[in-house]
């Protein structure tokens, strides 16, 4: 990627908004909620400068189904919400996910369960990649960490959206919505991928498109999942990411996924200069989850320690991932307390001390 | 010679098979509306959004772009559509229960938006597909699966009334509820939707087609008697009419 | 396929096998042709037949028109 711009000063929710245009956005629909909604807002303005659509709707059901009918014509189009108004999207999103459909969702976490309130969260991971919506499909979910991997994961989200015809989450939360630091807003750099083979505008010259989900034989009901999981596979192979840090000779290997993981490398390195042999795994790519490369981090570490802002969610996948190559500890808070570097150097002390 | 006077609509797949029960007006509703777009020659530039219910299969029935709508969310995915291809013709069919039940919400702030599309809702005062539960078109006295002794103000309220609450939107350019009861009140229908596509296309606003619909199946009355059920029972209740027509100077 | 040719007169064609024999065409047809057949299509349905030996169908088309199964592909006048 070429990063030719220089660094400005950027909110996190900004970043998001800025990076959607610049991705080729051209249709926006939402419903205002904290602590996204400085994405709409800028949006509001911005998308009708140039000529596109920005459009408030009545509801986070309408939203979805909005993305739903503008992406259906293959047009580059998201939505943002959060929380428990993604709650409200996940029949949307189940839909989308069938249909094929390419799509960007950006959600914002702040502290549940129910209303909670606008703290920053963790609390959505399970709703996101294990999937709120019926039936069997995945949610390729991209998890930033600072404001310059809000840019960076919109253009992929958007990029992978349309490459895979899938559904994609940028989940951050408010931590990084809300913050505000030098980031650099460079030119989409994806090539424009065509649509024309299936993208609904009108039957002309060709026989009708239809994109929906009901299938009255088993048979093609079940053709449809197979094939669904057939690119599930793909995606599988091509698309996880992951960060790592200091793993060569960890003996506590650090779990931890957006803004914690960006907090658990300041822990780590007081950890390093206190003489502990601390390591960063960070997915990025919550789904598909690094499992393999995760597995193969944990062998010969003395324990994984996973933190994240809520009651353990990804630690299940780390479990699964380390499959008793280690031992996996949990520490976590929820309710919109995010953890300070010394917080999570108390934590891995304490795991080290255990051991003995 | 000979000259063809009727043809199965264009629109209309060459081996399509209607599936609904007997004497069921859906099929005429679909094959009016493909008539219409032949007639009108937009085909090719009209995109259908589709609902749940028993017009959830209108992919067996029209050679046309079709998306599915989540249940209730037909206008919502319909706003969607339109807002990303402004130029193509944009029309939504649902039930009763889709437009004016689970999608009440969906559907009137599409049309106060002045969403420039169609609705085409139709009212057969029951739930068909899931075996004729009540509606929220079912009128009272009727007896329903759920409403066993007959619908009861007192208990389950009275029907929603589509085009009467759909013409108080200013978004609304053209609202009009007609029937399929007789070959005049097709030829009428016909009539309707051509108008409420025209509208459409002058960018008027949201236009609002409620027709009047058997569903012989689950009224346990034969197709004819059904007919004059819709006469006899749903005429005083759904009077047939246009109730908003914007002129081109109010847009 | 039931076929009918007429001089100076209508036809129509129905297919049999998409006729659920709800018999809505019989009550529009303003000459009484149509009529329930004493035969059932592959379904077992009692479907409907033109009996026109006197040359009566005036191509008038309300039948299909008022057909809610495409049944009635074809009228001729």
């Amino acid at each position: 990627m070429t990063k030719t711009a220089e660094k400005v000063l950027l909110k996190g929710n900004h970043a998001i908004a800025k990076a959607a245009i610049n991705a080729g956005c051209q249709c926006y629909f939402g419903y205002p909620i904290t602590p996204q909604n400085e994405i709409g807002e800028y949006l509001s303005v911005e998308m009708p400068n140039r000529g596109r659509v920005f459009l408030q709707a009545e509801s986070e059901i309408a939203a979805i189904n909005m993305l739903l009918g503008a992406a259906a014509t293959g047009t580059r189009a998201m939505t943002s919400s959060s929380s428990l108004a993604i709650a409200l999207m996940q029949e949307g999103i189940s839909y989308i996910a069938a249909d094929n459909i390419p799509a960007v969702v950006v959600s914002v976490m702040r502290a549940g369960p129910a209303l909670g309130y606008i703290f920053p969260s963790q609390g959505d991971y399970f709703q996101t990649v294990k999937g709120g919506g019926n039936g069997d499909y995945k949610v390729l979910t991209l998890a930033p960490s600072n404001v310059q991997e809000m840019i960076d994961y919109t253009y992929k989200a958007f990029h992978l959206a349309h490459k895979y015809r899938t559904i994609v989450f940028l989940l951050a939360d408010g931590l990084l919505g809300q913050m505000m630091e030098p980031a650099v807003l460079y030119d989409y750099p994806y090539e424009d991928i065509d649509n024309s083979s299936w993208a609904l505008d009108g039957a002309k010259d060709r026989p009708g498109r239809w994109i929906g989900s009901i299938h009255r034989s088993e048979e093609v009901l079940e053709r449809k999942v197979l094939e669904l999981f057939a690119k599930y596979d793909v995606i599988k192979q091509n698309e996880v990411e992951y960060e790592t840090m200091l793993t060569d000779d960890a003996e506590i290997l650090i779990t931890a996924f957006g803004s914690v993981a960006r907090i658990a490398k300041a822990a780590i390195k007081k950890a390093r200069e206190a003489g502990i042999k601390a390591g960063l795994f960070r997915p990025i790519s919550l789904w598909p989850f690094p499992t393999e490369e995760l597995n193969k981090m944990a062998r010969g570490k003395k324990i994984v320690l996973d933190i994240e802002m809520n009651m353990g969610q990804m630690v299940e996948d780390v479990k699964i991932a380390v499959n008793g190559e280690a031992k996996v500890e949990f520490f976590g808070r929820p309710a919109g307390f995010y953890f300070t570097p010394d917080e999570i150097f108390e934590e891995i002390k304490k795991v080290m001390e255990g051991l003995k | 010679m000979e000259t063809l006077v009727f043809q199965k609509p264009k629109s209309i797949h060459k081996d399509c098979k209607v599936t609904f029960c007997p004497g069921c007006d859906h099929g005429v509703a679909i094959r009016i509306i493909a008539e219409v777009l032949d007639e009108m020659n937009i085909a090719d530039k009209t995109i259908v959004v589709s609902s749940i219910g028993c017009s959830v299969f209108l992919n067996d029935y029209y050679n046309l772009d079709i998306v599915e709508a989540p249940h209730g969310r037909a206008m919502a995915v319909a706003t969607g559509v339109k807002r990303a291809k402004p130029d193509k013709l944009v029309f939504t069919y649902q039930g009763d229960g889709d437009f004016a039940s689970i999608g009440l919400g969906e559907s009137m702030h599409a049309i106060s938006r002045g969403e420039k599309v169609t609705a085409i809702c139709i009212n057969n005062t029951n739930y068909g597909m899931t075996g004729g539960q009540m509606a929220p078109t079912t009128i009272l006295g009727q007896k329903t699966t759920t409403t066993v002794n007959g619908r009861d103000a007192e208990v389950q309220g009275y029907p929603i009334k589509i085009c009467e609450m759909a013409s108080t939107c200013e978004g609304a350019a053209f609202v009009a509820r007609c029937s399929l009861d007789s070959s005049k009140e097709i030829e009428n229908t016909k009539r309707m939707i051509r108008k409420a596509f025209e509208s459409q296309l002058a960018g008027q606003g949201a236009s609002v087609i409620e027709i009047l619909s058997t569903c012989p199946t689950n009224w346990k009355l034969s197709p004819q008697e059904s007919h004059e059920r819709i006469r006899k029972e749903l005429y005083p209740v759904f009077p047939l009419g246009i109730y908003k027509e914007k002129t081109s100077k109010q847009v | 396929m039931l076929l009918k040719k007429g001089i100076d007169m209508g036809r129509v064609v129905i297919d049999s096998e998409k006729c659920k024999g709800c018999l809505l065409c019989v009550d529009v047809c303003p000459k009484k042709i149509l009529k329930k057949s004493e035969t059932f299509n592959a379904k077992g349905i009692y479907t409907v037949y033109a009996d026109d030996k006197n040359n009566e169908c005036i191509g008038c088309a309300l039948c299909a028109k008022r057909c809610p199964d495409i049944a009635i592909t074809e009228v001729y006048r």
